[in-house]
């Protein structure tokens, strides 16, 4: 394992940081009250290259002048310069869940037509698995593909999907046969216009309010065979493959938060007086700050040692679930402890404190729940 | 291969001990013998014990389905 970053991987985060600083910190507050989805930022994005992360120069991104553990330093700058959790959440989602599996299965006429302007921000694409029926154990889904001249006709409900009611692309599994369970899982690629195929409007939730949530109908919508990615039956194993990139690139962004969350920890208990003292002088802060600082780095060294892994092409089953349990749940835990150190003052919205425990708690829920990733973790270990 | 393939399967990934034992044509995911998480492990068990690497789309029902249909495949990358 090398932990000795390049000057280039350093300074990659580095611009990030700025960039996000600079760029992306404008009506968080407000955009999380009311649900609101930064288009322009997201435009931001891809002109500063984050979407391109996950695309080969060939099709208008950077993929070959960067391996993971680079995208994941990228993310992690993202995630500590930029204040809304939510935007890198979604940028994440898109770059692996759909451009990876695009540029990795797609023929070429998939990938020409669709990585340009994913990469670009022109256009925005989701990736739809999960159903109403079929959460952690998803592969049992219902939404079914039924092959007919020329291409296969979907009906089916897809629910939770990120960035659904902004979408003009969605990568879609259905089954083209129930019976052969997971063998039969297939990818496909639905332009939201296609006749068929409705979006609910966005879903109020809890947390990462700034990203659009949604379901998916499809009623007899017809997908062209040209639309299907890779083969009939290997949809299972293209949403696996993508799984640990996503998860290294989302909890890179969320270990960023975490950082500059400890940071802002320590800089107001170092000022905030109580008792003729400043309340870093009382152990039972100074310890949870310990505490906060022992989450983030053992944290930081699992998210190293998988995106490490992954860009030596190894498999990281049990070190990916190792790392999502570990990560996300530090992150609540974490939230929680910010708010303790703030006081009345990180209770109240408009001080921008409390919004990390709303947007954690989801990370404990999406991508593999944490009771998912113990069972995974046992499961690994022989039990 | 097949011995080997069986094997592993009977004493690391089953889900449940197989009774008569594994016979090479039975169908491993369909029947419930191994979970997602077993053909995610037996992928990682081919992969280094007979040095070839299996891409993701490869991961088919037509490759994957049964022990004979694993061996076909692996002799086909060998």
């Amino acid at each position: 394992m090398n932990f000795s970053y390049t000057k280039e991987q350093l300074k990659l985060k580095e611009d990030c940081i700025n960039f996000a600083k600079q760029e992306l910190n404008e009506s968080i507050y407000q955009n999380d009250k009311t649900c609101t989805f930064s288009k322009e930022n997201w435009i931001k994005c891809a002109n500063f290259g984050i979407q391109g992360m996950a695309v080969s120069p060939d099709y208008g991104g950077r993929k070959e002048q960067l391996n993971l553990l680079s995208a994941t330093l990228a993310m992690e700058g993202l995630g500590y310069g930029c204040k809304d959790n939510g935007l890198p959440f979604a940028l994440s989602a898109q770059m692996w869940t759909v451009q990876l599996p695009i540029a990795d299965f797609g023929s070429e006429l998939q990938k020409q037509k669709y990585l340009p302007a994913l990469a670009s921000g022109d256009k925005i694409a989701c990736h739809a698995l999960t159903e109403p029926e079929a959460g952690s154990d998803v592969f049992s889904m219902q939404t079914t593909a039924k092959k007919v001249d020329g291409g296969y006709i979907l009906n089916g409900t897809k629910c939770l999907i990120t960035l659904a009611p902004v979408s003009d692309l969605a990568l879609v599994f259905a089954t083209i046969n129930p019976k052969l369970g997971k063998w039969g899982v297939t990818a496909f690629l639905v332009e939201t216009d296609a006749l068929g195929f409705s979006v609910s409007k966005n879903k109020d939730k809890m947390g990462m309010r700034t990203v659009p949530i949604g379901s998916l109908n499809f009623k007899d919508c017809f997908v062209p065979e040209e639309n299907r990615l890779g083969k009939e039956g290997a949809g299972w194993s293209i949403t696996n493959h993508s799984l640990e990139y996503d998860r290294c690139s989302i909890l890179a962004s969320q270990l960023g938060a975490m950082e500059c969350q400890l940071e802002e920890s320590i800089k107001f208990v170092k000022n905030r007086k109580q008792f003729g003292k400043s309340v870093s002088e009382f152990q039972s802060v100074s310890n949870r700050i310990a505490d906060m600082k022992l989450r983030l780095e053992s944290s930081r060294l699992l998210l190293y040692k998988v995106a490490w892994m992954k860009s030596e092409g190894k498999s990281a089953m049990l070190e990916s679930a190792l790392l999502k349990l570990q990560l996300s749940e530090s992150f609540v835990t974490s939230s929680i402890d910010a708010i303790r150190n703030h006081g009345g003052y990180g209770y109240l919205s408009e001080n921008e404190v409390e919004r990390d425990l709303r947007d954690a708690i989801g990370g404990v829920i999406y991508a593999g729940t944490s009771d998912i990733q113990r069972n995974i973790i046992s499961k690994l270990l022989g039990l | 291969m097949e011995k080997t393939i069986i094997k592993h399967i009977e004493n690391e990934l089953a889900v449940e001990e197989i009774e008569d034992g594994l016979e090479a044509s039975d169908d491993l995911l369909g029947s419930g013998i191994v979970d997602s998480l077993g053909m995610m492990k037996l992928v990682s068990f081919i992969e280094e014990q007979f040095a070839i690497e299996v891409a993701p789309d490869e991961m088919v029902i037509d490759n994957f389905m049964t022990v004979e249909n694993i061996c076909e495949y692996i002799k086909t990358k060998l």
